[in-house]
This record gives C-alpha cells, structure tokens and sequence, in this order.
C-alpha cells in the first residue's frame, strides 16, 4: 500500500515537474536556433545546420521550401533550370520522382543564391548555435548598461525595505505604545489600495520632484517600509519570545540597541525573505520602468527584452530566448542557494494570519 | 547557506557596510540616472548639445545621421545628437509630461494635432519660422498637417504614400498580365480569387487548386486550408479606419466637425472587407494569419509570397531588397471603387518642438536646416523616399533606386491624397475603427452595426471635448502665440 | 499619560515614521489626488478641469468598461479557485519524504522567477497557432486545437493557464505552512481511525485555514491587476478586445489616449471593489479560520 501511495506521488511530481520545465526547454531550444528555424513546422528540439555538395564543394545551406508547386517541375518531370547569377553555385538538374521530394535551398553565406536539390543531397547536424547569446548582447547594444541599472536598482530597494521594514515592525510589535494596533491596521489596508489608483499622482509628484527621467522613483519608495514587508516582519518579530527583549532591558539597553543587537540576529531567516522576495520584484520588475524612465540607456532588463519584441512588426525568437536566459540565469542561481532559508524564513514568519 | 547564515549572523556589521553600501549606490545612479534628455548642457568643445529623439533604426536612422553630421560640421555654435527611440509618441509626450523633453522630437504627421491642442508644442512660427519658409514650398496634404488653429507646428522630415503592391510572378502563374493591375475594386476582387491557392481533399487525395477553380459545393463547404492568399485588406491591416476612402466615403466631415464613420462609403469598404472572410472562411484565414512571419524578415507573407497583393507604402521598395532581392514585383495606385481618379493616405514624419525644450532656438535652426531643399533631397534619396517639397532638382529621380517612386510622388500631389484628419480624439477613433474592422473580418458584427456603433461611442465623446476646449480655446490660444 | 507612556509613544512613533512618512507621501496622498482627478478632466500637461461626476456617468455607460470588468472577473474566478488548488495540492506532494525533494522543489518554484516579458514571450510562442509546441503536440494527439491568443473564446482560459504555470510563490507559502502543522495531531488521528481524507479534512486543513485565506485574499487583489502579460502579449486588448482588462484599460486611457481623469474614475472603482471583496472574504471565512495559540 505504501509503496502504491509513494509511486503515485513520484509519478505525479515527475510528470508535474516536466510539464513546468517544458517552457524552459523550449526557450534553451530556441536560444540555440538560427532564426529560421526558431518557427519550423513540425518544431524541433534540436538545432541543426545544413550541408549540401554544391559545384564540388560543402557548403552550409538554409532549406527554403519544400517544392510541390507546379511551377517548379516541368510537365516531363524535370526541374526547371536555376536563376541564379553569375558566379554563384549551379543547380542540379534532377529527375522528379513520386518518392523524392523537393527542396529549395539557399546558401547560407549568400542568401541571394539558391538551389533545388532532392532531399537526400541535404545532410544535416546538430550544431548549436552559442553565438546567439553574444550576438543577442551585441544587439541589445545596451546590455551592460540594463545589467547595471538593475543590479544597482536590486541593491537600493533591498536595502531600502531591509532597513526600513524592520525598523517599523520593530515599532509595531516590540513597543507598547498608545495607537499602535490603529495605526497598524491602516497601514495594513494600504494593501489593498491597487497600483492604478495611484499610478498617475505618484507621476505626477515624481515630476514635481524632478525625478522623471531618472532611476529615483524606482528605489526612493522603498526606503520608507512597504505595508506588505512590515507585516512579514511584524508577524515574526510577534514570535520572538518577550524575556529576550525584557532581559536586555533590565541590563540597560535602549529600544535601539535591543533592536539591533537582539532582534535583528533573531530574525535573520525573515529578513531574508524580505531581501529575497523585493530581490525579485526589483529584478523582474516591468510596469515601473515602463511609466518612469524616459532615456533608453536607463532601462533595466526587465523593459530591456522588449527591445526584441517590435523593431518594425518584427521578433528575433531566438536572440529573445538568448537574452531571456541570460537575465534569469543569476537568479536561478540565487534561488537554489538560498532555497532553503528561504522557504525556513517563509515558515517561521508563521503567515498564520 | 551556512555562510549566508554566517553572514546575516553579524548583523549591526551588516546594518552598517548595507548604509554604506545604499549611499555609494544612491550617489552612483545620480549621474546615470539624471538622464537629462533635454539639453545636455555644454558640450567640451564649448557648443550647445541639442537632444534629438528620432523613432528610425537601421539605414534609416543612418540617413538621418547623415544629416546630422553634416549640420554638425556646417556650423560650430550647436551639436545635435541624435538618439533612436522606440515607442516615440508616448515617450515624447511622457518625457514631456515629466518635465524632460528633448529639443527635437521626431514624431508622426498624426502627432502633431493632439500633441498642439494640448500644448505639447511649441509653434514654429513663434519662433520665426515663417520667415524661413512658407506654405507654397511644400506639397499641400503635408503642410496641411502641421499647420493648425493658424499656427506652424511642426515641419515635415520624410513624406510616405501608399499603393498597391503586387507580385508578379504569382500574376504571371495565374494566367494574369503580370504588368497589368486592377483597377477596380472589382477586377482586385476576381483577380484575389485566381491567385487565391487552396489544399483539400479531392477524390481521395491532397490536390492544390485555385479558389477560381473550385466548385459551388466546396465553396460553399469551405473545406480547405488556404495556401496563398490574393489579398487580405487587414494584411497589413495599418490603414483599416480609412478603407472607405478607395470607396468615396469619409470618417470626418471637416465642415461641420463631425465623425461620420457610416457614411455610405466606409459602410461599402466594411461590406467588402467583409466578402474576405465570406469567400474563404473566417477559421481559415485565421489559421493562415497565424503562419505570417515577421514583417523586417524574408518570412514577411508579402515577401515570401504568401499573399500576391498589398496595400503598402513606398518604404516597401526597401525591404523587397533586403528580404527578396529576387522578386518581381509592381506597384500601382490602389483601384478605387469605380475606377475613376486616384486615392492614397499621406501622411509623413515630422520634426517638432516639444514644449519644455531648453533650446528651441537651435532646435528651429536645425530643423530648418533638414528642410533645405539639398538636405531634403539627401535625406530622402538616402530613405528611398520622394520629397515633401514642391521644388525638386531634375536629377533627384534619375538617381533614385525605387522604380515607382515617380507612381508614389504623384499619388502625394493629386487631389485623391488625404492625409490624417485632425480629430481631436483620433487615437481612441483610430482604435476604435480598427478594432470594429477586426470584429467585421472575423464576422462577429454586421459593417452598419459596427460603425454605427463606433459614431454613436465616440459622438458623446467629441462632443465632450468641444464643450471643454470652447471653455479653455482663447487662454491656450493667447498662451501659445506668446514667443517662448 | 504617564512620562513612560510618553517615552514609548515617541519611540513607537519614531521607529515607524519611515513607514508613516512613505504612507503619506506615496499612498494616502496620491489616493486623495486621484480621487480629485476622478472628478477633473485632466491630461497632465494642462491644469485639471473640475466636471464633475461626468467621468462617473461615463464610464457606466462604456461599454468597453464593462467589457474589461468583465474579462477580469472571468479571469479572477477562473484562476483563483484553480491556482489555490493547485498549489495546495503540488504543495502536499512537495510535503512527502521523497528523494530528491530538493530539486522537485527548484523545478516547481523556477516559473515565478522568469522575467515577465520573457515568460510572456516564452508563451507567445508556445500559443502560436501555425507553429508553437501546443497545438502541434495537440494535433500529435488528434485534436485540432484553438487559435489560443488569436481567438476570442481562448484568449483568456489561455492567460489562466499561463498563469498558473508561475505559482510558485503559492506553492512554497503552503509548503511552510504544511511544514508547521504538528505531527502529533495526525498521529492522535490515525490513533483514532482516521483514513487519509478524515485526516485531511480535519487536521491539514484547519490548521491551514489562514494561510488559505491569505492566498485567497491576495489570489484575488493581484488578479484583479493582471496587466503585465496580456499588455506585452496583446497590447491593444487582443481579439475583439477579449483580452482588454482593468488594468489595460486604465493604462490605455491614462498614457495612450491622455484621459487621466477618466484613468482616475476608473482606478477608484477598482480599488472600491478589492475592498468590498476583502470584506466579502473574511466575513466568509470569519467562523472557519482556527488561529493557534491567539
């Protein structure tokens, strides 16, 4: 019966965990894939290049189309001859059967230049193509540049809501003081108040302050304790046991010190899953950066990869895929080592309400 | 972990490496993030740097710097740095918005209206401009675009018209004159119907037929997945809200400043719009949609031949070689309805001021610098383009590579040419016309209902606007001549 | 008020005032300005024109307004319910003694880490109707599936399933919970008699009532937002606008079409409604939630 039960539960997590990972694969897929082939019907996993014997030599080509028009194959079966200009590789004339299939292909060095060959003249290899996620930097022109405007942005915010979340949930919890649970369940209803609402005053008092433009509006925010922090904070800080703060007390110690030298250690899984948790709001952060930064060099890589997305109607997939790799790839990292103070950080803030 | 433990550990450290740590980071992004588009101040060399927010990549925007380096080199007073953005017009208006426009703002002929009756703007000819040039240089639909409430706006930078582009060898295949395109919409319509190349099933295999070709029971079945297609009057689907004027009719009567979205023409382009899908099957041609490629790229569905005939502008001469330099291909006035005259939107770029630049002065100076007849001249030669100017210098279309670009000039000045309507919510319009073209092509609304609808929306809320510009009219109107 | 009294007072004050400071500044002052706005006709480049409850009136007789109310309600009472399921249950799953456990958890928490524009991208793709992964594994199988994003009926249930793929910050908020729930309760249990659903029923769930409905409430604030994805995926509100919500919407009028006032009106009644539905929620759950040890 247990080992019935235990199969079950790995079969459900492997199948549940495949299905989640698909996506992913299919982005590394894309991120290896000549932008020809990022769109193929039937798709591919793997990315391939092409050879084919052209005028006595190897050359790599790009399949074009598989001929069945008519247009391409005389009524005798023959295939009409090639239009290629001079100096370029000769076509093959060849005789159409019902079993050989037709392709047209163009040479990859020289797009302009195409040949019909019957399909087994076509060989094919795995070749990864790594210099997409070169190649995608270099056109994102900005790269670093985005790189750096989050990473400093990540480091602001994080410190920001470290620092000023705990030093409220200090003031919210470990002081008696008249008002105190009033005034903490409005800051509490903050957090129902939806971005919207306030998006178009905070612009405009952005502007007022002269700070369009610039990085500012995206980390001053963070340095005055967001509701949603300081109740993370607040709940755990609840369960830090009374004789601590009390022992300290008696010793001498003012609030500010029993904060910093008692509390503080107490609560080091909390805070990093405050740090961990504005980390990757800052990082993956999309709809601030949209409305307050103007200059294309102050993006942050979050607005950064939809720099890809329309440049004339158009999508480089692939170079996209590379990007996107790239902007997840330290933040994956981060996540499996820090996996487990984390989710120890998430269960001794005890959301128990 | 242990050592991110280790580190969180010493926490009154931390606390106090983290201030320092904020405070390096808060100075750093002051200078990176102080982003002043406009008016960087002074250059190193002593020149005024003017900021200019251009919306062109690739060998467009190499045109343009062209320009720029010759201005920059012409002169020692002022530099112009030319910076691509994308997104413009709202990015214009929120930098704008936000205190911090550039000096020059590269924007659309369809800007410039919203962006005056608002005040983004600063008119040229309170800055002189006037003096410089005047209406008579210049094609009439463009000057008409930058010219509002008796007052300059903006100058035109590169003009645009479009036409009918067709694909020759498809004609060619399909028994048609490969040099001969329709002129009416009718003949477009029978001509669609040949090039049109359908899969199905017949006798028990897969065969290719033309749409002409078919029989009424599979017509009428719609049993096939489409190939390629004639043409798709939402492919590319940019110019939807003014379909009706191939059809005589007009979304905006200028006399009495009302939208007249059902008027009889625009309700017949609707109806014809609404014959695609009638003809080959919503499902199908959603299916075919979806196989598109991008439009900068050879899997471009005009480019690689998945549809034989396009609305398209005269920049398309440009990407036909990029893409598919093998291609034969035409281009012609778009048929009208009877045949009779010629029909085209004009619309263009523009350079213009944005109100809260810190240099207008040289920004003008530029600006009308691009406007010589040379620069001009240059700069289009460069874009493949014609020019906006009346005057043209008699080699200018002997060395230029578009072979139609003589078709496309004269579509610009023949009286046919509209360019866009200045409606003070055109946006919202626009979207709304587009979005009732969608629900049409797709049949989920009748052409009446769905325009019907689109006036009886956006009547209230013209008539909203006027009410609250006859209220503020003669404050913004006094604002605006004052010279900045 | 005695002097200790005092003194606490102004150090409780003094640790909060950042927080009192930043709810001032960026909270309860631009929620009064917008509601000002909410009344004005305002396009931020002139100064704002009171009118009013025009913009009021107008909005209840948009219909592109009850269209996007619409579309975010559908989409808020197709995807709360599921992904709280979901989770819990991917959660218990994470919760057993199996090798492992370690990389199945990175596995299922990875899709909440991917930027958005890159997920949305990612799923661009996969949705294509000609060429993504979907409909070919789909028609593999024999079914001739949908146009997902380029059909009306699909565009949301497809957001839905997106969606769903990134709740992994759900997942691992039920796993601590479930961590935290004490052994000895399931084992005085199953003293008792009781079989897995008793044990279920009666032990994992109360002691979980509050994280429940703390992912039930925020489940429902931040689906009442959704913005990201759609705008990046379909930014003009997808076909025939069955991808327009809220918050587009709101955007739509505020940058696009100039209209902050109107942009304002709308905000307002969203957040109206969150607060209505908060209270909807913990008046429900008022009775059933089981707080240990308050």
């Amino acid at each position: 019966m247990r080992i019935l039960w235990k199969t079950v539960v790995y079969l459900l997590l492997i199948v549940g965990s495949v299905l989640m990972s698909l996506p992913f694969a299919w982005m590394l897929s894309t991120a290896l894939k000549p932008i020809e082939q990022t769109m193929s019907m039937p798709p591919n996993w793997l990315p391939y290049r092409y050879y084919a014997e052209i005028d006595g030599k190897r050359e790599a080509v790009v399949p074009v189309e598989k001929i069945i028009s008519t247009a391409y194959v005389a009524d005798d079966g023959t295939v009409l001859r090639r239009r290629i200009d001079a100096g370029g590789a000769s076509v093959r004339v060849v005789r159409a059967s019902e079993n050989a299939p037709l392709f047209k292909v163009a040479l990859e060095r020289d797009r302009s230049k195409w040949a019909v060959l019957a399909a087994s003249d076509v060989s094919r290899r795995v070749e990864p193509r790594w210099e997409n996620f070169a190649n995608a930097v270099k056109e994102m022109r900005y790269f670093p540049r985005y790189l750096w405007n989050t990473l400093l942005l990540c480091v602001l915010t994080v410190v920001g809501s470290v620092v000023s979340s705990s030093l409220a949930a200090y003031g919210f919890s470990r002081i008696e003081w008249k008002g105190r649970d009033k005034l903490f369940a409005v800051v509490l209803a903050t957090m129902m108040v939806p971005f919207p609402v306030v998006m178009v005053p905070l612009y405009c008092l952005f502007r007022w302050l002269g700070m369009i433009g610039t990085l500012q509006p995206l980390w001053v925010g963070s340095f005055f304790a967001q509701a949603f922090n300081v109740f993370l904070l607040r709940q755990f800080f609840m369960g830090i046991p009374k004789d601590l703060s009390d022992a300290a007390r008696i010793d001498g110690c003012g609030e500010f010190t029993i904060f910093l030298k008692v509390i503080l250690p107490a609560a080091k899984p909390a805070l990093v899953v405050v740090a961990l948790l504005q980390f990757l709001f800052t990082w993956n952060d999309f709809l601030g950066p949209l409305i307050y930064l103007t200059d294309q060099s102050d993006y942050t890589l979050a607005l950064g990869l939809q720099f890809f997305q329309s440049q004339n109607g158009g999508t480089e997939w692939h170079y996209l895929m590379a990007a996107s790799i790239l902007v997840i790839a330290p933040i994956m990292l981060l996540f499996v080592i820090a996996q487990r103070s984390f989710i120890q950080g998430i269960s001794m803030t005890g959301m128990k309400g | 972990m242990r050592s991110i433990g280790a580190i969180i550990r010493s926490a009154p450290r931390l606390a106090r490496s983290a201030a320092v740590i904020a405070a390096a980071a808060a100075f750093l992004s002051l200078p990176g993030g102080c982003g002043d588009a406009g008016g960087k101040g002074t250059a190193p060399d002593g020149r005024v740097v003017i900021s200019y927010w251009e919306k062109w990549t690739g060998f467009e925007k190499d045109a343009m710097q062209a320009i720029v380096d010759d201005y920059n080199t012409s002169q020692s007073r002022v530099r112009v740095e030319l910076l691509p953005v994308s997104d413009i017009s709202q990015k214009v208006m929120l930098a704008s918005a936000g205190g911090n426009p550039p000096d020059v703002a590269g924007l659309y002929s369809d800007d410039v209206f919203p962006y005056a009756r608002r005040g983004a703007l600063i008119p040229l000819d309170s800055l002189g401009a006037l003096e410089r040039v005047s209406k008579k240089d210049y094609l009439p639909v463009y000057w008409r675009q930058c010219e509002h409430f008796g007052m300059l706006w903006a100058l035109p930078s590169t003009p645009t018209s479009i036409a009918l582009h067709w694909n020759k060898k498809l004609f060619r295949e399909a028994g048609l004159d490969p040099d001969r395109p329709p002129r009416t919409i009718a003949e477009l319509d029978e001509m669609c119907d040949r090039l049109t190349v359908v899969e199905l099933w017949r006798n028990g295999e897969m065969a290719r037929v033309r749409y002409s070709e078919l029989s009424e029971d599979e017509r009428r079945k719609k049993d096939f997945r489409i190939v390629r297609l004639g043409f798709s009057p939402l492919e590319p689907g940019w110019w939807s809200p003014y379909w009706g004027l191939w059809f005589g009719g007009r979304i905006w009567d200028p006399e009495t400043k009302t939208l007249t979205p059902d008027s009889k023409g625009d309700i017949e382009a609707f109806e014809w719009i609404r014959s695609f899908p009638e003809r080959y099957g919503v499902d199908n041609i959603r299916s075919f949609d979806s196989s598109f490629g991008n439009f900068a790229s050879p899997r471009n569905p005009f480019l690689s031949g998945k549809v034989a005939m396009e609305l398209q502008g005269v920049w398309m001469h440009n990407f036909i070689e990029k893409y598919a330099p093998n291609m034969e291909w035409g281009a012609a006035p778009f048929p009208t309805k009877d045949g009779k005259g010629t029909v085209t939107v004009a619309e263009s770029d523009v350079l213009a001021i944005p109100r809260g630049a810190k240099h207008p002065r040289d920004a003008l100076d530029f600006i009308l610098y691009v406007n010589r007849r040379k620069t001009m001249e240059k700069l289009c030669l460069l874009q493949r383009k014609f020019t906006p100017l009346r005057a043209v210098s008699p080699d200018f279309y002997a060395r230029h590579p578009n072979p139609y670009i003589k078709m496309f000039r004269s579509l610009a000045e023949s009286p046919g040419a509209y360019g866009t309507p200045p409606i003070p919510i055109l946006n919202e319009y626009a979207d709304g016309l587009e979005a009732a073209a969608e629900r049409v092509f797709f049949m989920i609304d009748t052409p009446r209902d769905a325009l019907e609808g689109v006036r009886k929306r956006f009547e209230k809320r013209l008539r909203q606007y006027y009410k609250r510009w006859a209220m503020v009219k003669d404050r913004r109107l006094e604002e605006w001549r004052r010279t900045r | 008020m005695t002097g200790m009294e005092r003194r606490r007072l102004v150090l409780g004050l003094l640790f909060v005032s950042p927080c009192l400071i930043g709810l001032a500044v960026f909270t309860l002052y631009p929620l009064a300005a917008s509601f000002y706005y909410s009344f004005c006709d305002y396009d931020i480049l002139s100064e704002p024109l009171w009118v009013g409850t025009a913009n009021y009136a107008e909005m209840l007789g948009d219909d592109l307004f009850w269209k996007s109310l619409y579309n975010t309600c559908f989409f808020a009472a197709l995807f709360v319910p599921l992904s709280l399921v979901l989770s819990l249950l991917v959660a218990m799953l994470l919760n057993q003694a199996v090798k492992f456990r370690f990389l199945f958890r990175a596995l299922f928490y990875l899709p909440a880490l991917v930027p958005i524009v890159a997920g949305a991208m990612i799923w661009l793709w996969i949705y294509n109707g000609e060429y993504g992964l979907l409909n070919y594994a789909l028609s593999r199988i024999g079914i001739r599936a949908p146009q997902w994003l380029a059909d009306p009926a699909w565009t949301k249930p497809a957001l839905v399933f997106m969606a769903l793929w990134g709740v992994g910050n759900t997942i691992i908020i039920y796993l601590a919970a479930l961590q935290d729930v004490p052994v000895q309760l399931y084992e005085s249990a199953e003293i008792d008699g009781a079989g897995f659903w008793a044990k279920f029923r009666h032990v994992t769930i109360p002691m979980i009532s509050p994280v429940i409905y703390f992912n039930l409430i925020m489940g429902i604030i931040g689906a009442m937002q959704i913005f990201t994805r759609p705008y990046i995926m379909m930014e003009r509100g997808g076909p025939d606008n069955s991808a327009l919500f809220y918050t587009i919407y709101i955007f739509q009028n505020a940058f696009r079409y100039s209209r902050m006032g109107y942009a304002s009106a709308m905000a307002w009644t969203l957040f109206v409604a969150i607060v209505f539905l908060t209270w909807l929620g913990s008046k429900s759950a008022s009775g059933k939630i089981h707080y240990e040890g308050r």
